[in-house]
């Protein structure tokens, strides 16, 4: 465990010099997160601020921003650590540079997973962290529920890990998937907003088989204690069940890895 | 005329021949641009739910009609040249376009309309899906189908040109694919993904009638609706005209300009 933290401190020396270089990309990056963070107000604002509503799905504005901020959380951890790890997995099968990854002495899943971090997009972390404070600030919030959301994002954040993982780990098979997670991508979009504002067979799907409503509406219903002590359950075992399913198939995805050419 | 219509017919020829081999990756493309179905969703279930059904005089059928038009469109108006662009000016792979007795412009530009092509067959399959998923129904009116497709063209000029003056930014800058989505969401916003225009407050909406992002994605869809007149649709093509030559003009500038910066890779 302790090998592993001096890793990751290691990992992101590494990846803080290396984006050092390149200081002009931090306007870039700046502009690209206030862009996602004005899509989400955007559309949330807009539903409000029709006459007459009060509620969309039976949350406030200031509960429905917690999800708002749940997502721009969530889009930052998918910027920051996610994405910049995953996407080189495909790279590194095409090449045969995976070869230099399995002769490591480290657990190879460990190494894909953090090897690369785009601090560049940290913006997105602290935005995300600012709605939910601002969002809170003017609701009646209870510490046993802070900590009820805590421990269930948690589990959000292993969710989202596997299945991008699980999807970059078919290019073991396919080699060229990077667009898979261009689908993950937009059906992650409908994060944006509570669960209970889709319509009621869009809210199944979304909870049951791709498990959005778990990353987002979970964590904010802890939050505002509405949340049914079944979904409480249900949200750290999807994350168990998907981490061991993932775990399962990375095995399974090295075994049959021939590097590049044979 | 003849020989530009024969650059023509060969570039479509070629470029339609490149897309059909990423036909696969169109399609999941295409499936990644879900704002329009997110927002058709999230309204269709407040007008469930709002007193009389309906929010702003759109009942739940008459939003998915909005929003379907809307992503149907924007599939139409999809570009991504900047993103080809940045890599091609800063690495010097532009050099090699440079030789020819043709402009970069057209080569990128009519792989955009041959990936057309490729991708109507599947999008008008999805529409006709969801559309009987979501009860949606179009109008009966036929003209309202050819003006459409005219503001789409028209649209998607526009957009293209906008976006190739903002791919022409990477002459200067690194960041020049940030810009775009900056521009992307003032497109969104003002296009009307994410609420019909009358939905907004009135001086964004006196703003909005300014730009051209209202009559490229809001119009065409309150047109296959039904919501729109051939007067409304006939003013937005000038709109849309006007601005696609002010965008032309400022594309050359640009372009003429950056050349004489540009000095490959490395010089």
């Amino acid at each position: 465990m302790r090998r592993a933290l001096r890793l990751i401190r290691v990992f992101t020396a590494a990846s803080v010099s290396a984006q050092l270089e390149y200081r002009a990309n931090f306007v870039g990056a700046v502009l690209a997160s206030l862009g996602e963070a004005g899509v989400a107000l955007l559309g949330l604002s807009l539903l409000f601020s029709q006459p007459g509503v009060q509620q969309v799905g039976g949350w406030t504005f200031r509960e429905a921003l917690l999800v708002t901020g749940f997502f721009m959380l969530t889009e930052g951890f998918i910027s920051v650590v996610v994405q910049p790890n995953m996407s080189k997995i495909a790279e590194a099968i095409r090449t045969g540079n995976m070869d230099f990854t399995l002769l490591k002495p480290i657990d190879a899943q460990f190494n894909v997973s953090v090897r690369y971090l785009n601090l560049l997009r940290l913006p997105d972390l602290l935005l995300g962290l600012g709605l939910l404070v601002y969002a809170a600030s003017g609701l009646n919030l209870t510490l046993a529920g802070w900590l009820a959301a805590g421990a269930l994002y948690l589990s959000a954040l292993v969710i989202v890990y596997c299945i991008w993982l699980g999807l970059s780990t078919t290019a073991f098979w396919f080699v060229k998937t990077q667009n898979v997670t261009e689908l993950f991508n937009g059906l992650f979009g409908a994060a944006r907003f509570p669960a209970t504002a889709f319509p009621v067979p869009v809210r199944l799907l979304l909870t049951f088989v791709v498990p959005v409503a778990l990353i987002t509406t979970v964590p904010a219903q802890a939050l505002t204690g509405t949340l049914t002590p079944a979904l409480a359950l249900v949200s750290p075992l999807v994350a168990a069940g998907l981490f061991a399913l993932t775990r399962w198939f990375w095995r399974r995805a090295v075994a049959s890895y021939t590097s590049a050419s044979s | 005329m003849n020989w530009a219509w024969r650059k023509v017919r060969v570039l479509f020829a070629t470029q339609f021949a490149l897309m059909t081999e990423y036909r696969a990756e169109v399609v999941i493309w295409m499936l990644s641009g879900t704002l329009s179905l997110v927002m058709m969703l999230v309204w269709m279930a407040q007008a469930e739910a709002a007193p009389g059904g309906q929010v702003r005089g759109y009942t739940p059928a008459e939003f998915a009609t909005y929003f379907l038009s809307t992503w149907l469109i924007s599939q139409l108006m999809v570009v991504w040249v900047a993103w080809e662009l940045d890599p091609a000016i800063r690495q010097g792979q532009l050099s090699p376009w440079l030789l020819r007795p043709l402009d970069p412009f057209w080569t990128y530009f009519l792989g955009h309309v041959a990936e057309r092509f490729v991708r109507l067959p599947a999008l008008l399959g999805l529409v006709a899906l969801f559309a009987w998923l979501s009860g949606a129904q179009f109008t009966a009116q036929w003209w309202a189908y050819p003006a459409a497709i005219g503001l789409a063209v028209l649209g998607f000029t526009a957009r293209f040109l906008w976006e190739y003056t903002i791919g022409l930014l990477a002459f200067w800058t690194d960041s020049s694919t940030s810009f775009q989505e900056l521009v992307w969401l003032l497109y969104a916003a003002l296009g009307g993904m994410f609420a019909p225009l009358a939905f907004y407050p009135d001086w964004v909406q006196r703003v909005a009638v300014w730009t051209p992002f209202p009559y490229m994605l809001g119009l065409p869809a309150q047109l296959l609706s039904g919501k729109a007149t051939l007067a409304q649709a006939l003013q937005g093509g000038a709109v849309l005209l006007a601005w696609g030559l002010i965008f032309g003009v400022v594309r050359y500038a640009v372009w003429r300009v950056g050349l004489r910066r540009y000095g490959a890779v490395g010089a």
